[in-house]
């Protein structure tokens, strides 16, 4: 029986570890996400960084008084492969059911997840304020049922926008260069095929060849065929569209099979500050996107502090690690919030929901409307819009090409 | 079973050749098990006189099923999200229940989210294309699951112990990976938006049935003369191919078999949450079940059961930690097995029914001759 | 399209040595002592974590580092045997089991970690590129080319042609006579498992510089060991060679003149076919009368 005994000791102690303690007149604002992800991780740490800084100013007032932000989170593990999405809504089930927050930021990070939350998020009526799913369905249900999913919003890239920003991005690189033969490389993920079917329709239209466009599943570790072809299709540019890890081979490849091609993509592993060590200079010339300003600011004030409080939160390392998608609307996520509250003068959803719609203020991403949809609108002027960034990467440096009005210098093709 | 005499109250009880004796001959001692006063007298007819005996016999095997159909009507007390608990607990039961007829057989299977993918898409299909509502669906995907399953591990019976682990534990991924890259059964996505069984009642007293009535077949099987030759399989499959038997054809049995609790499973879940996607075939499907039936204790089935209600809400608890769960119950697994293989229940049983205790060896007897 | 050809000539070619080194060490242990190891992927990832930890907290060059991490893991690999299969030895269910849930422990423990991020590489033994015929491969991959061929070259010669190995070898053809000859069974098995751990880290380091490390590997390395172990047969070097260079080059054949998307199916079909139709594998023979019944 003392295997039993330890059981279920282990499982008392458990139970008491999972009470709350969160303070009387706290306001708790819950995080369930993929926290095994860094865009999961670095979004919660950025919104964590928000609320201590509200609460350092005093808190949120809500009808003449102040309340403290709570952050409370919990990892829904939706990015694994083996988990579906009922067991990510499980555990944002138990998030609301134990800790009752008024809102929720940051949100699903699968499309799916995101969806299905939606639906969740419609009978529990409490503001969803998404950073990461990118689903252009999250716009088509809020449009169709405006009632029903009025309380969801997003804050974070969404698809069309990507496919619109990387088109733009891609255009000037052929004004500037006159290139037009394009090979795109990218996950067989829905996002990521969604993303190329789309971009191949802009870049058509925009007299760009297509030589080549192949799917690689999750984990593939061997992109030599796509690279034979597009060397051998004398493609002038590689567009990869990847958010996995094994795709860093992808990077060392390009290099070592000395493809002569302008890489201009998405490659998650080459986005943040570190990727120039880890790939040791592999990574010269390459063209990545960060979906939204954060691991690289804005040169606007707003976007500066954030890097900076980041980095003296959480350490140089922890802000030179930032991932490129998630972390800045995340942390905007939270004043936004905050300030609809604050004008509401109640935590009442409804109410919020109005404010939110009205909001109209600089953040780290630029500036932050949203549209009918509860989209934040993304441009190519931070006074206008909030923007997406597309580096490239010189000399251990990342500099900003894209778009014009951030610009710190043109596209380099490389002189392999 | 005798009653062992009581030691002499003058002669201390010796455990270890060194107590030292009058008579010059070192006494040993032994361990020993028998069964307690009260087993002892409720194995026969006689049982029905003693009101005491009789509720010692039976509340172990009524108490939980009666519990277990009382549960879906106390909603109020436990609210919907443990009822969730339970029905994702009964779940792992079934796949657990699964596993372990094939582990009697000798089969040891690493992949039980085969048949609970198999189940749970085939249920989608028939959804999808035919409309035929969820209780009719899940029965059919459940015996044509089973079928298929059967079919598709057929050629691979033929095979020892350790080699049906390889196959199954690639199965799923290989079904996985087959419906990521051809976008069929609504590749990545999966398909959704299915038919909602009608209430959570529904749901719960389906599962429970389920579980009862696999609990109950699975051990008249065993008891059969049937079942006799299927556990030969595992102890010694040439004595079993000399007595005239066919071999692929008695696993083929049993794979069906077990295959239906499993598909059950598969199909329920689909309905559950009106969708099935990748995440049908995923391990978390193969090594819950696993854990479960080797925490509870393999053979005999009440173990699958008790493991798994011990193992998932123990897994729903931790949630909250994150991948912490897996590790968790992945060494969890591994203390079982290197420490109390007989697994909770059967520990428990024999705890319930037996008592141990030293009996030395006096003046006279001999050592007891080598087991 | 001449290019084409050479490229998946060579790449093929690589491809089948990268899944060689993957199963070497599975193979070993399975063919040497009965033990499926699942803890293998774990084991593989192990070691890569531990030599970028040496490299990168410690400070020490990736060579003797790469020494390090191997030494370390075929220790651990003894230990693993002592202390987890030892109790369990013989009872099938119990030794798969157990080594599957350390591997899933491992593995699962990092993810908990945060061993998520993509900061984690280690640098190429021989950096730089060589061009043959108008295709241009890293010198890294051409190592692994040569590591993948000597290696079961050199196990082959000391399983037949030293003692040590010959007692090994006998340990696994009949177990009582070799207890009778004198070779103690757990001296056998730890040997082996320690053999068995040691290749996979020998793998490690030389695999995962060619992108950075990630979790999920520790999945992929245990499917591809149990594929090619099982498709090339057991007790065979020949047979794990011509099995991994048949896979490699089929996968790369897909991904050039099919569509890479389907390059991962290859092996999983492959094994299933195999088992289906001739379980002892490719070229396996001492096991066949055991598996089929």
């Amino acid at each position: 029986m003392r295997t039993t005994g330890a059981l279920a000791a282990a499982v008392c102690t458990l139970m008491l570890a999972g009470a709350s303690t969160a303070a009387e007149g706290d306001l708790t604002l819950g995080v369930p996400t993929a926290l095994g992800t860094i865009e999961g991780q670095d979004s919660l740490r950025s919104a964590q960084l928000a609320a201590q800084e509200i609460n350092a100013a005093g808190g949120v007032e809500v009808g003449g008084k102040k309340r403290r932000l709570e952050i409370v989170s919990i990892d829904t593990r939706e990015a694994e492969a083996g988990i579906p999405v009922f067991d990510a809504l499980a555990a944002m089930e138990k998030l609301i059911a134990e800790k009752k927050p008024v809102a929720i930021v940051v949100g699903a990070f699968r499309s799916e997840v995101l969806l299905s939350a939606m639906d969740m998020i419609a009978k529990v009526k409490i503001p969803y304020l998404c950073t990461i799913g990118m689903s252009p369905d999250f716009e088509k249900k809020i449009a169709g049922e405006y009632e029903k999913y009025k309380f969801n919003f997003r804050l974070g890239l969404s698809a069309p926008y990507l496919v619109g920003n990387l088109g733009h991005m891609l255009d000037s690189v052929k004004k500037k260069y006159g290139t037009d033969k394009v090979y795109f490389v990218h996950q067989d993920v829905a996002w990521a095929k969604g993303t190329v079917a789309g971009l191949s329709k802009v870049l058509a239209a925009g007299g760009w060849k297509v030589v080549g466009s192949d799917a690689y599943p999750t984990g593939a570790r061997d992109f030599s065929s796509s690279l034979t072809k597009a060397k051998f299709g004398s493609a002038q540019v590689l567009v990869p569209v990847f958010d996995m890890p094994e795709s860093g081979v992808l990077v060392k490849q390009v290099h070592s099979m000395k493809v002569p091609a302008l890489v201009a993509g998405f490659i998650s592993p080459a986005a943040p500050a570190t990727a120039w060590a880890t790939f040791s200079g592999d990574i010269d010339g390459l063209v990545n996107f960060l979906f939204e300003p954060g691991s690289i600011p804005l040169a606007t004030p707003r976007s500066q502090h954030f890097t900076e409080a980041y980095a003296k939160a959480y350490g140089e390392a922890a802000r030179n690690k930032l991932s490129g998608h998630g972390p800045g609307p995340s942390y905007d996520a939270v004043f936004v919030l905050a300030d609809a509250i604050r004008r509401a003068g109640s935590t009442q959803a409804d109410a919020v929901v109005a404010e939110l719609e009205k909001t109209d203020t600089q953040g780290a991403i630029g500036k932050i409307v949203f549209n009918k949809t509860h989209q934040v609108i993304y441009g190519e002027d931070p006074t206008q819009a909030a923007v997406s960034l597309a580096f490239q990467w010189r000399a251990g440096k990342r500099r900003l090409v894209y778009p014009e009005a951030v610009a710190e210098g043109a596209f380099e093709l490389p002189g392999k | 079973m005798s009653r062992e005499q009581a030691p002499d109250p003058g002669r201390k009880a010796a455990v270890g050749p060194s107590a030292g004796v009058a008579s010059g001959l070192r006494p040993w001692a032994r361990r020993e098990r028998i069964d307690r006063g009260i087993k002892a007298r409720s194995d026969d007819i006689s049982v029905l006189a003693s009101p005491r005996d009789l509720a010692w016999l039976l509340l172990p095997r009524t108490l939980p099923i009666a519990a277990l159909l009382v549960f879906p009507l106390l909603g109020g007390l436990t609210g919907s999200y443990w009822q969730a608990v339970m029905l994702n607990t009964l779940v792992i039961a079934l796949l657990a229940l699964s596993w372990d007829l094939l582990a009697s057989v000798g089969l040891i299977s690493l992949g039980q989210s085969f048949f609970f993918g198999i189940g749970g898409y085939l249920a989608g299909i028939l959804d999808t294309q035919f409309k035929l509502g969820p209780l009719v669906g899940i029965a059919l995907a459940t015996i044509l699951g089973a079928v298929l399953a059967t079919a598709l591990l057929l050629p691979l019976l033929r095979l020892r112990g350790i080699y049906f682990g390889l196959i199954t534990f690639a199965l799923p991924l290989l079904l996985m990976r087959l419906v990521e890259t051809t976008g069929a059964l609504g590749g990545t996505e999966g398909m959704s938006g299915l038919t909602a069984l009608p209430n959570r009642t529904v749901e719960l007293y389906l599962l429970i049935a389920a579980l009862l009535a696999t609990v109950a077949g699975f051990r008249r099987l065993s008891a059969s003369d049937r079942g006799l030759v299927l556990h030969a399989l595992r102890d010694n499959d040439r004595a079993v191919l000399a007595a005239g038997f066919s071999l692929p054809w008695l696993r083929t049995q049993a794979v069906f078999w077990a295959a239906l609790p499993a598909t059950f499973a598969g199909a329920f879940v689909t309905h559950r949450y009106q969708f099935v996607g990748m995440p049908a075939f995923s391990i978390e499907y193969s090594t819950l079940p696993l854990t479960s039936a080797v925490v509870g204790g393999t053979g005999g089935f009440f173990g699958a059961v008790v493991g798994a209600f011990l193992l998932v809400p123990l897994s729903e608890l931790l949630r909250g930690f994150g991948s912490l769960r897996v590790v968790v119950y992945s060494l969890v697994l591994l203390g079982f097995i290197l420490v109390l293989p007989e697994g909770i229940f059967r520990f428990a049983a024999r705890k319930y029914a037996q008592e141990e205790r030293v009996v030395p060896l006096g003046e006279g007897q001999e050592c007891p001759p080598p087991s | 399209m001449k290019v084409l050809i050479v490229s998946t000539l060579i790449y093929g070619l690589v491809q089948g040595a990268t899944l060689m080194l993957t199963a070497l060490g599975f193979s070993l242990t399975f063919g040497l002592s009965g033990v499926a190891n699942f803890a293998h992927g774990g084991l593989y990832l192990l070691s890569g974590f531990l030599a970028w930890a040496l490299v990168n907290r410690l400070g020490m060059p990736f060579p003797l580092a790469a020494a390090a991490t191997v030494l370390l893991v075929a220790l651990l690999g003894a230990a693993v045997y002592r202390l987890v299969l030892r109790p369990v030895r013989g009872i099938t269910l119990s030794e798969v089991i157990s080594t599957f849930a350390l591997g899933v422990a491992l593995i699962e423990g990092f993810r908990w970690r945060g061993f998520t991020t993509y900061d984690f590489s280690l640098p190429p033994f021989w950096p730089g590129e060589v061009e043959i015929a108008g295709v241009s491969v890293d010198r890294q991959r051409l190592a692994i080319v040569g590591a993948g061929f000597l290696l079961p070259l050199a196990l082959w010669a000391f399983t037949h042609h030293t003692r040590v190995g010959l007692a090994l070898r006998g340990m696994a053809q009949d177990e009582t006579t070799a207890l009778a000859m004198g070779i103690d069974s757990d001296w056998a098995a730890t040997l082996s498992l320690s053999l068995g751990a040691g290749l996979a880290a020998v793998a490690a380091v030389l695999l995962l510089p060619l992108g950075i490390i990630s979790i999920n590997t520790g999945y992929e390395v245990l499917l591809v060991a149990l594929a090619v172990t099982v498709l090339g047969g057991l007790e065979s070097t020949a047979g794990m060679i011509v099995g991994s260079l048949l896979i490699g080059f089929a996968v790369v054949i897909t991904g050039n003149f099919v569509g890479p998307h389907l390059s991962e199916v290859v092996y999983l079909g492959a094994l299933v076919l195999v088992l289906g139709l001739k379980p002892s594998g490719l070229l396996g023979r001492s096991k066949e009368i055991e598996e089929r019944v």
